[in-house]
């Protein structure tokens, strides 16, 4: 419609339209708009776009961040592949997402499920669920410190109330990887809300004509929920994934410094240490380099086996 | 319903009392469900709590009991223990200066593509989306050579430099999508007035964005406070530390004190849980945003 109305206009004068368009009052109102994006533009480009290249560039050098980078070729990587420290920190990290994300996504979809009703209340609920991934990091990882205590911790004490096994959780090298992950269950508040509004986005009439075709409520979660759903919940996951393998850092530099013998030693952590704490740089941009590559396998997994589903049912 | 309070609706006969009761049974188990659901969230937070106004040394009772008498001095007795007055007055310092920065900047972007022609604006959509996705950790390194390098290491300058993008890419995407639903009719005419495009900005566009400048505040207040890894990295004297970093301190003194540090760390969720109570709806932009994404 726009079209129709500026054609007419435009078409006849021509030069002088083009003369105008660099000169005139609608040119220079262009260019103020790029002169409003440029801090961010300039500030995503130095803080973000030139750091990211960088790392990319430092993983093949060996750098202490005094003197100029050394090109190595491929040596951190050869380095790293056979060091097991390095060995240790990637199944860790591997563990941790494994444990981690399907946890998450599947509890953020059940309180979605549960929580999505209209009922009065509801709102509450959902800034309960909600609070816990809003605590300062820190202030989180000291809390589950006191949580996760064996012999004070309230958890121990309410499962020894209940006759339950109290593991050591954190003092446990076979327990401290899943009482970090477990705590990051609690902080899912996120994903409920990303799952929230996709539930919303599915119009009423789909399950309207579901029912007429007599489905039931667990048939109507199958048939139509989680197939519209399902772009979400791989967006969901995706994320998650990039998420989990970073949000390890501060757990393990707070909580456990990496131990009990290694078991919480993460690839954020260990690069943490090697960059700076050793001073080598190149050495830890590759770990990042080989922690990124993982993640983007992982990505990869999850939308070959999420991807496809979904779609196929609707038909 | 409403007809079940009818006894002469005529033909329903007795289905809608036997609707009623299912609605009542099925409201019943929602709300016995969202109450556990609930209760399993905030109970971790209700133990930090309840520890921090533990007396000092004295056996836990339980895991539900709580203190005979709650010990508030035991907040008080932190400040005793670490500076805590500075790394709170330090972290101030940064998310007061980050706030108003990250407001300007950002609106200003979002401004900027909301106006910009079609095949631009979403250009800079994509790119905004695709640098939310870069993980910080892959910047940690080279973002601390380049301060190293300008001589910016323990001062505040690293902390607040996201700033200078707007703090979030995500930040920009919400005043975008604010200024796109403002009808664009008033921007024209604004426009044909001969206002230029900042004078527009702040006389027509702020003013009405100011659900998502206000959401944008609440979120950056909450970034910054909150951040950890930055002062981490770049603070090396301790009367610039902000409070997550003091908190660190505080672990590392190995107290088995644990009331005062679970009181330091209610400290540090305090402001942002206030401001969770206050300003529900901030918190939840990716709902605003699902838009965006999903299509």
């Amino acid at each position: 419609m726009k079209k129709f109305d500026v054609g007419p206009l435009t078409a006849a004068p021509q030069p002088a339209a083009r003369r105008s368009r660099r000169r005139g009052p609608a040119a220079r109102y262009h260019a103020s708009l790029y002169l409003m994006l440029a801090p961010f533009l300039a500030g995503m480009l130095v803080l973000v776009v030139i750091p990211a290249a960088l790392s990319v560039g430092l993983a093949f050098t060996a750098y202490d961040g005094l003197s100029a980078p050394e090109w190595r070729g491929l040596d951190n990587f050869r380095h790293l592949l056979r060091d097991q420290l390095f060995r240790t920190a990637a199944w860790n990290s591997l563990q941790f997402v494994a444990l981690s994300v399907p946890l998450r996504v599947l509890m953020a979809l059940g309180l979605a499920l549960l929580l999505s009703r209209r009922h009065r209340g509801a709102g509450l609920y959902r800034a309960a669920v909600y609070l816990p991934t809003i605590i300062p990091s820190p202030a989180y990882a000291l809390a589950w410190l006191w949580i996760f205590n064996p012999i004070y911790g309230p958890l121990n004490m309410l499962l020894g109330a209940l006759g339950l096994p109290t593991p050591a959780w954190l003092a446990d090298s076979s327990t401290a990887l899943p009482a970090i992950a477990l705590m990051s269950v609690f902080q899912l508040g996120e994903g409920l809300v990303v799952l929230l509004a996709g539930l919303q986005e599915i119009p009423r009439e789909q399950y309207d004509a579901a029912a007429i075709d007599g489905a039931g409520g667990l048939a109507l979660l199958r048939s139509v929920t989680l197939p519209l759903l399902a772009p979400w919940l791989l967006l969901l996951t995706i994320r998650d994934i990039i998420v989990s393998a970073q949000s390890t850092f501060a757990p393990a530099l707070l909580m456990t410094g990496g131990g009990p013998y290694y078991a919480t030693l993460f690839v954020p952590l260990l690069m943490y240490e090697t960059a700076f704490d050793r001073f080598r740089f190149g050495e830890g941009a590759a770990m990042m380099l080989l922690l990124f590559l993982g993640v983007g396998l992982l990505i990869w997994l999850a939308h070959a086996a999420l991807g496809g589903w979904g779609y196929d049912d609707e038909v | 319903m409403r007809s079940s309070l009818q006894p002469h609706a005529p033909a329903e006969g007795r289905r809608p009392p036997a609707r009623t009761l299912r609605r009542a049974v099925e409201s019943a188990l929602f709300h016995a469900a969202a109450l556990a659901a609930a209760a399993l969230f905030v109970a971790p937070l209700l133990w930090v709590l309840i520890a921090s106004l533990q007396p000092v040394g004295a056996p836990v009772r339980g895991p539900l009991a709580l203190p005979h008498a709650p010990q508030w001095p035991n907040y008080a007795r932190v400040f005793e223990l670490v500076p805590l007055g500075m790394y709170i007055g330090n972290s101030l310092l940064v998310a007061a200066l980050a706030v108003p920065g990250t407001i300007v900047v950002a609106s200003w972007a979002g401004f900027a593509m909301a106006q910009l022609p079609p095949r631009e604006r979403y250009l800079l959509i994509g790119l905004a989306v695709a640098l939310r996705m870069v993980p910080v950790t892959a910047l940690w390194l080279t973002r601390f050579v380049l301060f190293t390098r300008l001589g910016l290491i323990d001062t505040i300058w690293p902390l607040l430099a996201p700033v200078w993008m707007g703090s979030s890419p995500l930040f920009v995407l919400l005043f975008y999508w604010s200024f796109r639903r403002t009808p664009q009719a008033l921007f024209e005419s604004a426009r044909l007035d001969g206002l230029g495009a900042l004078s527009i900005w702040a006389r027509v566009g702020l003013p009405l964005a100011r659900p998502a400048a206000m959401a944008v505040g609440v979120l950056t207040f909450v970034q910054y406070w909150s951040d950890f890894i930055n002062p981490l990295l770049y603070l090396k004297s301790e009367q610039r530390y902000t409070l997550a970093v003091g908190l660190r301190i505080l672990q590392q003194m190995d107290l088995t004190n644990w009331p005062l540090l679970m009181a330091a760390a209610v400290m540090m969720a305090l402001p942002v849980v206030a401001l969770f109570l206050v300003a529900q709806r901030a918190f939840w932009p990716e709902a605003r945003l699902a838009g965006v994404y999903g299509r």
